[in-house]
C-alpha cells in the first residue's frame, strides 16, 4: 500500500479558535434538534411504543460515543464508511467496530462550501464541514475510512477526507450483472479483508467470519420483522421505524437486534389489540431518493407525518433506512471462499443505488419500488432529491413513468441542507397528501 | 349558503365571498408585514361590499403560502387543490391549470371532478413568476403594465437566461449596453419566463383545455409567449388573480355542506 502523504491536498488552515467556536455552536444546535425531533415524534404518536426509548437514547450520540471510546481504549479499531457497500461482516469478524459517517448536519454543509462549490451534494459538503470542526463523533473515532467509489460526490469525498485519515478505496463496477464485474468486486472484497486484518492485527478466520455473518443475518431478520409489521394498518409511525433502521449505522449490532425484536414483540401485541399509531385510513406514503441522515435532515419525514392532512410513511427505498438491511448474506457452505463470495454478492447484487446501470437501466430499483407498492399498499411516493444529487435526479423520469403506469402518484421534492425552505416544502407535501386523501375519498 | 375563500399570497391577500357557487364580492389587500391583518382587511371589505357580516358566512377556507396565518378561517386547502377546484368550476373541460403568481408558478393536472391528479411547482426561484417581470421592468425603466404591450411590438426576441432573477437582470443590462430595442428585450423577458413555465408544464403533460390563472395571466406579453411555447390555446378567466380564493370558497362550501348533512 502506498503511503499517504502528510501534506493536505484540500483542507485549508482554520484557526483553532474558529474551529472550537463553530463546533460549540453547531453541537449545541444539534443537541437541540435531536431533542426537538424526538419531542415531535412523541407528539405525533402520544402512545408511542415503549421500546422506542432505547432508540431515542442511541439517537443521542453521546451514549454510543462513550462506548466506542471505551472500546478503543481497550485496543479495538473503528472503521468508518460512507456507502453501504463496505462489508460490515469482515469488520466485525476482525473484532473492529463499523460506523457510518455521513453527515446529516445542515450547518456543517455551509463550512464545506469553503472547499467545494455549492453545486456539490450537500451531504458531501456537510461531511467535509463536519470533519473540519470535528463535529461527528463517529467520523472522529474512525481509525480509517472505507470509501466506495459510487457517485461522483462520494468518490471525491473520500479523497478530501484522506487529508485527515487513512482512506481505503473500493472500486465498484457500474454494471452489476457481468462476470467481470463480480470478479473485480470479489477482488476488492479480498483486498479490503487484508487491509482490515493488517489494521486490527486480527486474522479473519472462518469461525469469526461465520459468527459475524450470523450476527448480521439475525439483525436482518429483526429488521424484516419490523418492516413486515408496517404492511398492515399503521402500528408504528414511519419516523420511529426510520430511526430504528438508522441507528443500526452506529449501534452495537447484537444489542440493536435484541432491542428491535423487543420492539416488534410490543408492536405485535398492539396489532392484536388494534391499537394503531394513527387512523388506518391515513394515506400511506413511501420515500425514495437521496439518503436522509439523522439528526438534522429529518425534515421530510417530519413534514409528512405532521402535515394537515396527515400522511404515514410505511416504507422507503433509502440507503439510510430500509436498504441498510433488507437483504441477508446468503451462505450455502461455510467455507472461507464461499463466505467471501456470498458477501461480495450480497453487497453488489442487492443494491438499488442509481450509480448502477445495465441494459435495462437500474431495473432492480424499479422492481424494489413496485414490490413495495404492491405489498405495503403504497398510495403515494415522494421522490426526494437534494440539490447536486445528479444520479437520483436523473432517474426520476423513469420512476415517474413506471408509477404513472401503475396509477400511483409520485411527487418530486427537491431541497437542500437548510431549514429555510420548510415552509415551501410544507405547502408541497400538504398538496400532495391532500391529493392522496381526495383519491381515497373517491 | 354563503362561504368565503382567502388566498394569502406572497404579495397580496385575496378574499372571495360566494353564495351557491356564484361570486357575490371580491377584494384584495397587500400582504405586507402582517398577512393576518391583511386577510382580515380583505375579508371585511368583501363582506361590506356585499352587505354581509361575519355571522352570515358559514365556513371560511384559506389557501396560499400564508394560509396558516389566517386566524379567521375554519380550514385550509392547498393552492393546487384550490386551483383545480375553481379551474374546473369555471371551465368544465379544463385538465391543466397553470397558476403564475408573484413569486411562484405551478401547474395542476385534474380530472373531470376537479380532483387534483398531479402537480408541479417551480424550483425555488422566482424567475418563472411575476416578480421577474417587475424586476425586469425596473431595469428597462418601463411601467409594469406597459411591459406586455411593449413586447408585442417586437418582431423578434433578444436572448436572455431566466434561470434567476438576479442573473436575468444582468443579462438585460448587457442587452441595454448592446443597444437592443426595448420591445425586443421585453419580449425576450416573456419568452424566457414562458420557457420556464412551459417546460414545467411539459413535465406534467399538456392536456387541453389549458387554463391560466394568477395575477400574471393579466399580462398580455406573457400570455402571448406562453401560447407560442405550449402550442395550444389558453383559457383565462375574467378575474385570474382571484381564482385561488374562489377555489377556496368552493372548498368551504363543500365542507359546510358535508357538516350540514351530518
Amino acid at each position: 500500500m502506498k503511503k499517504q502523504s502528510k501534506e493536505k491536498k484540500y483542507m485549508p488552515e482554520i484557526s483553532q479558535k474558529e474551529v472550537q467556536e463553530l463546533r460549540k455552536t453547531i453541537t449545541t444546535t444539534s443537541q437541540q434538534i435531536i431533542t426537538e425531533n424526538i419531542k415531535k415524534m412523541k407528539k405525533t404518536d402520544p402512545n408511542r411504543p415503549k421500546a422506542m426509548k432505547y432508540f431515542d437514547e442511541i439517537a443521542d450520540f453521546t451514549k454510543r460515543e462513550k462506548e466506542i471510546r471505551a472500546a478503543k481504549q481497550e485496543g479495538k479499531k473503528v472503521i468508518g464508511y460512507m456507502c453501504l457497500f463496505a462489508p460490515i461482516e469482515l469488520i466485525l469478524a476482525a473484532d473492529a467496530i463499523p460506523v457510518r459517517v455521513n453527515s446529516g448536519w445542515y450547518d456543517a454543509s455551509k463550512l464545506g462550501d469553503r472547499i467545494v462549490p455549492v453545486e456539490v451534494c450537500p451531504m458531501v459538503r456537510s461531511t467535509i464541514g463536519a470533519k473540519m470542526i470535528a463535529l461527528s463523533p463517529y467520523l472522529e473515532l474512525s481509525d480509517t475510512l472505507i470509501s466506495v467509489l459510487t457517485c461522483d460526490g462520494m468518490t471525491k469525498l473520500g479523497e478530501i477526507l484522506s487529508d485527515f485519515k487513512p482512506v481505503w478505496t473500493m472500486t465498484i463496477p457500474r454494471v452489476k450483472d457481468t462476470e467481470q464485474s463480480l470478479r473485480l468486486w470479489s477482488e476488492e472484497i479480498k483486498t479490503i479483508k487484508g487491509q482490515i486484518e493488517e489494521l486490527t492485527g486480527n486474522k479473519i478466520r472462518g469461525k469469526q467470519l461465520k459468527s459475524a455473518i450470523e450476527l448480521t443475518q439475525k439483525a436482518t431478520k429483526a429488521f424484516r420483522r419490523l418492516q413486515e409489521l408496517r404492511k398492515g394498518p399503521p402500528v408504528i409511525m414511519g419516523r420511529d421505524a426510520m430511526l430504528v433502521n438508522q441507528t443500526y449505522m452506529w449501534d452495537d449490532i447484537e444489542r440493536w437486534t435484541e432491542k428491535t425484536e423487543a420492539l416488534c414483540d410490543e408492536l405485535e401485541e398492539r396489532v392484536s389489540q388494534k391499537n394503531w399509531a394513527c387512523p388506518p385510513d391515513t394515506p400511506r406514503v413511501m420515500l425514495t431518493g437521496t439518503p436522509m441522515i439523522w439528526p438534522d435532515n429529518w425534515k421530510v419525514p417530519t413534514l409528512v407525518e405532521e402535515a394537515n392532512p396527515q400522511g404515514i410513511l410505511v416504507a422507503d427505498e433509502l440507503c439510510s433506512s430500509e436498504r441498510l438491511l433488507f437483504d441477508p448474506v446468503g451462505v450455502d457452505e461455510w467455507s472461507m471462499s464461499d463466505m467471501l463470495n456470498a458477501i461480495a454478492e450480497r453487497y453488489l447484487m442487492a443494491s438499488t443505488c442509481p450509480c448502477f446501470t445495465s441494459e435495462d437501466g437500474n431495473e432492480d430499483r424499479i422492481n424494489w419500488l413496485l414490490n413495495k407498492i404492491e405489498e405495503w399498499d403504497i398510495q403515494g411516493v415522494i421522490y426526494y432529491v437534494i440539490r447536486g444529487c445528479m444520479l437520483y435526479a436523473m432517474e426520476y423520469i423513469r420512476v415517474k413513468k413506471v408509477m404513472d403506469s401503475k396509477g400511483v402518484p409520485v411527487y418530486y421534492l427537491d431541497t437542500e441542507y437548510t431549514r429555510e425552505d420548510v415552509g415551501q416544502m410544507k405547502t408541497r407535501i400538504e398538496a400532495f397528501l391532500e391529493m392522496l386523501s381526495a383519491r381515497i375519498d373517491l | 349558503m354563503i362561504t368565503a375563500g382567502l388566498d394569502l399570497g406572497t404579495q397580496s391577500v385575496k378574499a372571495v365571498v360566494i353564495e351557491n357557487g356564484k361570486v357575490v364580492s371580491r377584494s384584495k389587500a397587500f400582504s405586507g408585514f402582517d398577512p393576518e391583518k391583511a386577510a382580515e382587511k380583505a375579508l371585511d371589505k368583501a363582506l361590506k361590499d356585499a352587505n354581509l357580516s361575519m355571522s352570515d358566512v358559514g365556513h371560511i377556507t384559506a389557501t396560499g403560502s400564508g394560509m396558516d396565518m389566517a386566524t379567521n378561517s375554519n380550514s385550509t386547502v392547498s393552492m393546487m387543490g384550490a386551483d383545480a377546484k375553481a379551474g374546473i368550476h369555471l371551465f368544465p373541460n379544463a385538465r391543466t391549470i397553470i397558476d403564475v403568481g408573484a413569486e411562484e408558478a405551478r401547474a395542476v393536472k385534474c380530472d373531470e371532478n376537479g380532483i387534483m391528479m398531479d402537480f408541479v411547482v417551480n424550483e425555488r426561484c422566482a424567475a418563472g413568476a411575476g416578480a421577474f417581470i417587475e424586476a425586469m421592468a425596473r431595469a428597462l425603466e418601463v411601467e409594469l403594465e406597459d411591459m406586455g404591450p411593449l413586447s408585442l411590438k417586437a418582431e423578434r426576441a433578444s436572448s436572455i437566461n431566466a434561470s434567476c432573477v438576479i442573473f436575468g437582470e444582468s443579462d438585460v443590462v448587457s442587452l441595454i449596453h448592446k443597444q437592443e430595442s426595448k420591445p425586443e428585450i421585453a419580449r425576450a423577458i416573456f419568452e424566457a419566463m414562458a420557457d420556464r413555465v412551459s417546460s414545467m408544464v411539459h413535465r406534467l403533460g399538456v392536456n387541453p383545455d389549458v387554463v391560466l390563472v394568477g395575477g400574471v395571466a393579466r399580462d398580455i406579453g406573457f400570455v402571448t409567449s406562453l401560447k407560442r411555447k405550449l402550442g395550444v390555446d389558453i383559457l383565462i378567466p375574467e378575474y385570474p388573480e382571484y381564482v385561488g380564493a374562489f377555489g377556496a370558497a368552493l372548498v368551504a362550501a363543500k365542507r359546510l355542506k358535508k357538516v350540514q348533512e351530518k
